[in-house]
């Protein structure tokens, strides 16, 4: 993860190690909000009437029906925001919406976000859509697409991403076919390292690649490692055929890591 | 080591906590043994250092990015605050709110300030022009009290009671929540609503009703002006530390109040239900008017000693000790 990069956050654990957590965009954000509403105002709806049948009950005055509809406005409120609240805190930080998006909120210090935390960015919603949707304009200017309750609380809502399986992660195995050992050792192989080896890798993990293209992309390779290296222009490397110098390569760059 | 051997050797613990993040509910390992959680703490420090190792040698292997993502899920089911319980609300209202009232003085008395401004002003204005009387105070009011109606009873008090709860906790959270905009609706809010209590006590002045309409104002307006007061305050220090955030950056000063802020408000709203009930059922009663003054003051002695006094850390006995080894140097 590269933290110069605007849609990921690095964040420095009390291990020392940098985690990267990528930033959910506006879009994905807009998208949960909605399916969020699909749950909420249900809900609200539901307790309006509920709310409407209880007074319809028991009110008896006239000045109690003013009342009791002058209520409903807050109640209707209450019961919308209320929602966001009890689901956050229920779920540590995954609304339904949310969790559908596969987002999470975090606090920036990559803690989860406690209960303040969430009291915070939940009562701030109020502004964030009250005030003329401000939340939305905001997070569309602040790089890290957080609204008015995420910045006051500290919070940010990241994308919570898909475990890739170990398996998927283990790149293929290196074929080696041209050299039945490591050969003769390579002068200046001290100069490189793992990013070199994991590149040479890469290509030898790739047999079934066109004869053409591997070849083309062997000499490419073996060209710019040999002027790395540093060898003189009489060395017998520079003689081998490209492949066979890239598996001779390979593993002694391996053997050396061992 | 090759990246092939670095797998095949920690791969084990990595599986382990894959493993047990799968276990954790809700964001959550708090069902889990003493001895679980310290095995994730384990594995997830262990796999933290092989984050760092496959970062350092392996940087765009894909193992780098799973190891990432393995890291990133644990971490905050280990780190996290202290976690909501229902226990943890009584030592709030005995403890922390009344300090946090104590801790946030100087918005609190701002917004006073801001409030009694709005007061004289609004007292002024009537008394300089009360001829304008009747535009700034309903005339209804003035109906009511010479007939005599005003504090007859209210039908459907619950209904009522429920109406002026929900319409002081929204003015309490559109103060607290208006500190985002730089603390000015806030400070609106504050004006005006002190605004509209000097008008109309400066005009029931000149009608002559004092007394009934203090008795009918002060049992629940000790309680609901002083939440608007702290609410406002939550809402000035929002503000505050947008404006002026010293030498953190305006995100991490705002942050760094506003849960504070957000639990003051919330706490002193809850006051609001309080208040509301007396509003309802206190102030409109037949009760003769001394006893209603008496039952606001007696609510503002406890809401004051309360806040002023509770949740103080027990002073040290002043003078000689015995708490430190004589023999040490001081």
């Amino acid at each position: 993860m590269n933290s110069s990069q605007l849609d990921t956050i690095s964040v420095k654990t009390s291990d020392n190690v940098t985690l990267g957590y990528s930033v959910a965009g506006l879009g994905s954000r807009l998208v949960a909000q909605i399916l969020d509403n699909l749950v909420a105002l249900p809900i609200t709806l539901v307790a309006i009437l509920l709310y409407g049948a209880l007074a319809s009950v028991f009110v008896t005055s006239a000045e109690g029906t003013g009342f009791a509809d002058a209520g409903a406005g807050f109640f209707a409120g209450f019961v919308y925001f209320g929602y966001f609240f009890v689901a956050e805190v229920v779920t540590g930080g995954k609304t339904p919406g949310k969790a559908a998006m596969g987002l999470r909120v975090i606090r920036v210090d990559g803690s989860a976000a406690d209960f303040g935390a969430l009291a915070v960015r939940n009562v701030l919603r109020i502004v964030d859509v009250g005030v003329v949707l401000i939340g939305i304009v905001i997070m569309f200017f602040q790089p890290q697409t957080r609204r008015l309750g995420d910045l006051g609380a500290g919070t940010i809502v990241v994308r919570d991403r898909a475990m890739v399986s170990l398996a998927a992660a283990v790149a293929p195995p290196p074929v080696i076919l041209r050299t039945p050992d490591a050969g003769p050792p390579i002068d200046g192989l001290d100069h490189i390292g793992g990013v070199e080896r994991d590149a040479l890798r890469v290509f030898l993990s790739r047999p079934g690649l066109s004869p053409k293209l591997r070849a083309d992309l062997a000499t490419d390779i073996a060209g710019r490692l040999l002027d790395r290296l540093g060898l003189p222009p009489g060395a017998p490397e520079r003689l081998w055929p490209p492949e066979l110098f890239i598996e001779r390569a390979y593993l002694q760059l391996d053997q050396r890591h061992q | 080591m090759s990246l092939d051997a670095f797998i095949a050797e920690r791969q084990g613990r990595w599986g382990a906590l894959e493993a047990a993040i799968k276990t954790a509910k809700r964001g959550r390992l708090r069902n889990q043994s003493a001895s679980d959680i310290e095995r994730f703490g384990l594995l997830l420090r262990q796999t933290s250092s092989d984050l760092a190792i496959a970062r350092r040698d392996h940087p765009d292997a894909p193992i780098t990015e799973y190891l990432n993502t393995l890291c990133a899920r644990a971490h905050p089911l280990l780190y996290r605050g202290r976690a909501w319980r229902i226990g943890a609300i009584a030592p709030f209202f005995a403890t922390a709110l009344p300090r946090s009232f104590r801790a946030a003085w100087p918005y609190i008395v701002t917004s006073l300030g801001l409030t009694l401004i709005g007061f004289i002003a609004g007292w002024l204005a009537v008394d300089l022009r009360p001829d304008l009387r009747a535009s700034l105070v309903p005339p209804s009011l003035f109906d009511e009290m010479a007939r005599g109606q005003i504090g007859s009873g209210v039908q459907d008090a619950p209904f009522a009671a429920a109406f002026i709860i929900q319409n002081n906790i929204r003015v309490a959270l559109i103060c607290f929540a208006g500190g985002m905009l730089l603390g000015i609706p806030t400070a609106f809010v504050l004006l005006t609503n002190g605004w509209m209590l000097g008008t109309v006590a400066a005009a029931v002045r000149l009608g002559g009703y004092d007394f009934q309409f203090w008795s009918l104002i002060v049992p629940h307006g000790v309680l609901e002006l002083s939440v608007i007061v702290i609410s406002g305050g939550t809402g000035l220090m929002l503000g505050d530390a947008i404006l002026r955030p010293g030498q953190l950056r305006r995100g991490e000063a705002l942050a760094r109040v506003a849960v504070r802020a957000v639990l003051l408000a919330l706490g002193a709203a809850t006051l609001l239900i309080i208040a509301g009930t007396l509003e309802a059922f206190v102030s409109p009663s037949s009760l003769p008017g001394g006893a209603k003054l008496a039952i606001g003051a007696g609510v503002g002695v406890l809401l004051y000693s309360w806040l002023i006094l509770a949740g103080r850390a027990p002073r040290r006995p002043r003078g000689f000790t015995f708490d430190r080894p004589a023999e040490t140097p001081a």
